[in-house]
């Protein structure tokens, strides 16, 4: 097992230094000039030149990227081009938002996911299974965005029950933390929910037709509510499976949510510097999200081992 | 609810006490409280206003730092950091006096010293600072608090673009970071302006935070435009970074935000009838949609193919597509904005004529345009420029000219503006922006004004008679003869056409209905002399 | 890991209106998505007999609402959004089905070589490990925003992150099939490798990926309206449902039919096309559930 830990960090620092060479190519090759956007609109084009000289931009790039490499290697992401704030402490300011969502979103998600799957498969091809299903894939086929506006529309501003966007601290209040996060976890849940209910589903059902459920039926020894204790703890490895790849649908949902909902977060840092070509902060803010999107696959494949005793590394 | 009343009485009650033991403080500030949170048109990415010219740069130059002379609500300049000052018989040598308490946010004293490194550091970045210091023989401390400039030859202009809006603004900073190359940021954002820059509560794109300055000594005039007495009445103001416009109008109706710099004029009817805000034009001369056209390759090379163009648009669409409400735009066909002191109808015949695409077809052919594709750049998430690109291809495609759209953001726009390769090569033919009314109305202060070609501003329009009069203008005694070299720079540059102009919009902000004593200024909105009631 | 599975005999088109009606009791997800594609898929290629010109604009009839002029109003600029909303699905099918089309590809091929050598295996599957870490999203924006917008790069930019997720199934599939007996008899009595690959491994993969293209389809389109929300989509003049809902955002409140109609429209056919996949994959190979 430990082995096995060790053998898949070690295949992560090789994911990292991938995407890392990626994305700096990808940034560096393509067209965008950042010292035409900082010098501002009434700058001349010499202006330009010479602010993109002081910026280190026109050094060849195999030197840009050691310099960038050796920084990172180092624990320093650089330095915003435009702000010259360090580029972790940007990414540190912004993270409370993103995990705070990330997590309420997860949560929710499973919760309501789960109830919703073990309803239908308890109740396969009922009325209610038809219902929650149909209902599922409709959360797959709805944007982001749409859900979004179409939650502000009713919830705050005809009904005024919720803030409409931003973010409070935790450190501020439960409850003003929580109020701001309850529409975005909704749209943002919805995809998710719809992905996790028809999983649970599918398992549930799965594992109800195994041969002990039924044995354990046909004896008349087992209640309903012991049979989805059973069922659902085998279901749980696809269940976590999905979550595992869930994320990457989240962090891509993320960067939507946090605009709609002006989320001061990881998702819009990295939008915003895309715009306006703030390579140290992409290069940052790529090389975290795809850390943890590895490494919370890591943890999803060692809680195999805790849901289901068959799987040994 | 509870926190803010706590703070503000916290707030109140340090006041009182500084009162008490300085002097100095009971006049600079009065009693006041709370936060004002603002949602600005953009996201200050940059903190420093000499190093790039974007507006919200300067809206955070006028928060922190103060300038030595300002324009007031009648676009006059007015002394702000200096208190008097004189101009020599032969028009040579200005001798400027700064007045008393000046004091930077660190404690130390402003000196002129630190003016004069600020002014030329500015003076490397500004149009209008290199126009005026090709007259300018030295500009020079001469003592902690006289500073003077003398001249080559008489100037008209020293006092007009010492106080003007545009970007850049003349800030005055300290002199270590004054010394800074103009060409670096500098790090360090002191000024002796009404607020100070709160670094530790500000997040990066998300807010930007300005406590208000207790030791800040105001003058004794009444407040106008930049100009007079800077008194802060609010604590604290932060700039909220809110992108989306949906989520900010939302956010302002819910009462989460009290001041919405840019509400989308299609909204504004929502937000007249709410009853708790209050819409308000504040920069009257607005802005004008410009069009730039590249002098350097085909067709626009070809001054029948640039006239074709002042006869191809209908300013009317360009407004209707992306302001709705005629309230809030208006056509102009002068070269100096509507409604600004060098507005005039000299050579505008064709503006009565426009839309006239025959005319335009027939001048397309005069050019011996042959088929070749055109390059309009064009920036989708601004709006304005999404749509003006769209409808400027839609007429062109019309005339059967072979428009193309590059699609991209703004920030890839502004990067291939620059190129002045051929548009097959990377470069193009016309890129849509727009400029501030106040800046389009001065011949000097707008860098797209200057027609020196390579030199010069994107389009790199080339035109040696526009560069003397430009000069002649700066040179001219009053208004009115100021207006008459205007006249004669109208008159030849609608001959060869060095842009185009799609319209003039005013853009109201739109605040909650506790907020009084918003100042009226085109160009940048300041937040001393608000107060919440 | 599936092998040919047999029931895919019965996609086969059935013979008879007795049959056909047996096949949509049985599969009656396939027939619904199915159904509606194809309504969609007629409507969008016909629409140039009677949808009018969804680039020309008006800014003077801008944001009226539906009227026998305009069914379903107009946008901003003017525009008629009925033209706009057909022409759409033109563009939103284009996409989803070109991602679909390319992903599996590449994909496919990228995993075959994967599955089959395992010298490839190792450096193929870290390089695919690398860009699925990429969020899927911020890679297409960022290479839709640094590149110039058009409808060929946002297909290109969607389809980068999906070709792992293909090739992981692709491999899956034939390092299932490798070990399996008439594999390693066709590999004794030297069949040329690109036969085996043809004749035997080819084939497995085929069920999953049809299942699996339909779920990229879906998902291109969704992204295709999310990368035009976030201003780094096709460009706003091409007429996409995620460009049309983008861009009406703002009309969310005084002009509710510029977002309503491309957003039945996308939600529509997402839904048709994630029906068909559903019945798919119930059809051609249960197991696939547990897997994706």
């Amino acid at each position: 097992m430990l082995a096995y830990i060790i053998r898949r960090l070690g295949s992560t620092v090789l994911v990292m230094v991938i995407v890392g060479v990626f994305v700096f190519m990808l940034l560096h090759l393509s067209p965008g000039d950042p010292a035409a956007i900082v010098a501002g609109d009434q700058a001349s084009p010499a202006q330009i030149a010479q602010i993109r000289e002081r910026l280190g931009l026109d050094d060849p790039l195999p030197i840009q990227f050691l310099r960038w490499a050796s920084g990172v290697v180092q624990g320093d992401l650089g330095v915003s081009i435009f702000s010259g704030e360090p580029v972790l402490k940007l990414i540190g300011e912004r993270l409370e938002p993103t995990v705070s969502l990330t997590l309420t979103t997860l949560v929710f998600a499973v919760v309501i996911a789960v109830t919703f799957g073990v309803i239908a498969a308890a109740n396969a091809g009922s009325l209610a299974d038809r219902a929650l299903m149909g209902f599922s894939v409709l959360g797959f086929s709805v944007p982001v965005f749409v859900v979004g506006y179409l939650l502000i529309y009713v919830f705050s501003i005809q009904l005024r029950w919720l803030p409409v966007q931003g973010y409070t601290p935790i450190a501020q209040g439960l409850w003003p933390w929580f109020e701001r996060l309850i529409l975005p976890t909704i749209a943002l849940g919805m995809a998710y929910v719809a992905l996790i209910a028809r999983i649970t589903r599918t398992s549930m059902l799965e594992v109800l037709s195994e041969d002990y459920i039924r044995t354990a039926k046909a004896k008349g020894v087992a209640s309903r509510p012991l049979l989805l204790k059973h069922a659902l703890k085998n279901a749980g490895v696809p269940i976590v499976t999905v979550i595992g790849i869930g994320v990457a649908l989240l962090i891509g949902g993320v960067v939507i949510t946090e605009t709609v909902f002006n989320i001061p977060g990881v998702g819009r840092l990295v939008v915003d510097a895309i715009s306006k070509r703030d390579y140290p902060i992409i290069q940052g803010v790529i090389l975290l999200f795809s850390a943890a999107y590895v490494l919370i696959n890591l943890l999803v494949d060692i809680s195999y081992t805790f849901l289901d005793p068959r799987i040994r590394y | 609810m509870l926190r803010s009343t706590r703070r503000t009485f916290v707030h109140g009650s340090m006041a009182t006490a500084g009162a008490l033991w300085l002097p100095k403080r009971l006049r600079a500030q009065g009693a006041g409280g709370g936060t004002l949170r603002t949602v600005m048109h953009g996201d200050l990415r940059a903190f420093d206003p000499i190093w790039t010219t974007a507006n919200i740069t300067a809206y955070h130059g006028a928060m922190i730092y103060d300038t030595l002379f300002a324009l007031d609500e009648s676009m006059t300049p007015q002394p702000q950091m200096v208190s008097q000052w004189e101009v020599s018989d032969d028009r040579l040598t200005y001798t400027f006096e700064l007045r008393d308490g000046l004091g930077f946010s660190d404690g130390s004293p402003v000196t002129s010293r630190d003016v004069v490194a600020s002014i030329k550091r500015w003076a490397a970045r500004d149009g209008a600072g290199q126009h005026m210091m090709q007259r300018v023989k030295e500009i020079r401390a001469e003592n902690e608090k006289t500073f003077v400039i003398e001249l080559e030859e008489p100037y008209g202009l020293v006092i007009d673009v010492m106080a003007k809006t545009s970007t850049p603004l003349l800030y005055i900073m300290r002199e270590a970071e004054a010394e800074t190359d103009p060409m670096e940021q500098v790090t360090e954002f002191i000024g002796s302006g009404p607020f100070t820059f709160n670094r530790d509560e500000t997040r990066q794109g998300a807010q930007y935070v300005y406590d208000r300055r207790d030791d800040y000594v105001p003058r004794d005039e009444p407040a106008s435009g930049l100009a007079g007495g800077k008194i802060v009445k609010m604590d604290r103001v932060i700039f909220e970074n809110i992108e989306d416009s949906q989520t900010a109008m939302a956010a302002l109706q819910a009462g989460e935000i009290d001041f919405y710099e840019t509400p989308p004029l299609d909204l504004i009817s929502v937000l007249e009838m709410d009853p708790d805000i209050t819409v308000e034009v504040l920069n009257q001369t607005g802005n004008v949609g410009w069009m730039r056209l590249n002098f350097l390759h085909p067709p626009f090379d070809n001054v029948k193919a640039r006239q074709a163009m002042l006869h191809l648009i209908d300013q009317e669409e360009f407004m209707q597509a992306t302001f709705g409400n005629p309230e809030y735009y208006n056509k102009c066909a002068s070269n100096f904005a509507c409604g600004t002191p060098m507005e005039n109808d000299a050579n505008t015949e064709w503006f009565e004529r426009a839309p006239d695409p025959e005319r335009a077809r027939e001048l397309f052919a005069e050019a011996g345009y042959d088929g070749q594709p055109i390059t309009i750049l064009h920036a989708t998430n601004i709006d304005f420029m999404n749509n003006a690109a769209q409808i400027v291809a839609q007429r062109l495609r019309e005339i059967g000219i072979n428009a193309e759209l590059a699609t991209s953001d703004w920030g890839g726009v502004v990067t291939r503006r620059a190129v002045m390769e051929a548009p097959a090569d990377g470069g193009w033919n016309i890129f849509i922006t727009w400029a501030g009314g106040a800046s389009v109305g001065n011949p000097i202060a707008l860098a797209g004004h200057a027609a020196n070609g390579r030199d010069g501003w994107f389009g790199w329009p080339e035109d040696e008679l526009h560069e003397q009069l430009r000069d002649e203008w700066a040179m001219a005694e009053g208004q009115e003869g100021q207006l008459e070299v205007a006249r004669k720079i109208q008159e030849n540059a609608w001959e060869f056409v060095p842009h185009v102009w799609l319209g003039q919009w005013v853009a109201p902000v739109a605040y909650r209905n506790d907020i009084q004593g918003v100042l009226k200024i085109p160009e940048i909105v300041p937040f001393w002399n608000i107060e919440r009631v | 890991m599936s092998t040919v599975p047999e029931t895919s005999l019965e996609l086969r088109q059935p013979r008879s209106a007795a049959g056909l009606w047996r096949f949509t009791r049985r599969n009656p997800t396939i027939v619904a998505g199915a159904t509606i594609l194809f309504v969609v898929m007629a409507l969008a290629l016909s629409a140039p007999l009677f949808a009018g010109d969804p680039l020309s604009m008006t800014p003077a009839l801008r944001l009226r609402p539906p009227s026998a002029e305009f069914w379903f109003g107009t946008d901003h600029l003017g525009r008629d959004l009925f033209a706009r909303t057909l022409y759409g699905a033109q563009i939103s099918l284009l996409v989803g089905l070109s991602v679909a089309a390319f992903s599996i590809s590449v994909g496919l091929v990228i995993g075959l070589l994967a599955g089959y050598y395992r010298r490839v295996d190792a450096v193929v599957m870290r390089l695919m490990d690398g860009l699925m870490a990429i969020p899927a999203i911020l890679l297409a924006i960022a290479l839709v925003a640094l590149t110039q917008a058009s409808v060929f790069v946002v297909i290109v930019a969607i389809t980068i992150p999906e070709v792992p997720r293909v090739v992981r199934l692709v491999r899956s599939v034939v390092l299932g099939v490798r070990e399996a007996p008439y594999v390693e008899a066709a590999v004794a009595s030297g069949t040329r490798t690109g036969k085996i690959i043809i004749r035997h491994i080819l084939p497995n993969t085929i069920a999953p990926l049809i299942v699996q293209s339909t779920y990229i389809c879906a998902s291109a389109i969704l992204i295709e309206s999310a990368l035009s929300f976030l201003g780094a989509g096709t460009p706003p003049d091409v007429p996409t449902w995620g460009n049309m809902i983008a861009q009406s955002r703002l009309y969310l409140g005084p002009a509710p039919w510029t977002i309503f109609f491309p957003g039945i429209a996308l939600a529509v056919i997402v839904l048709a096309v994630n029906l068909l996949g559903d019945g798919l994959r119930d059809r051609l190979d249960p197991r696939l559930a547990r897997r994706m």
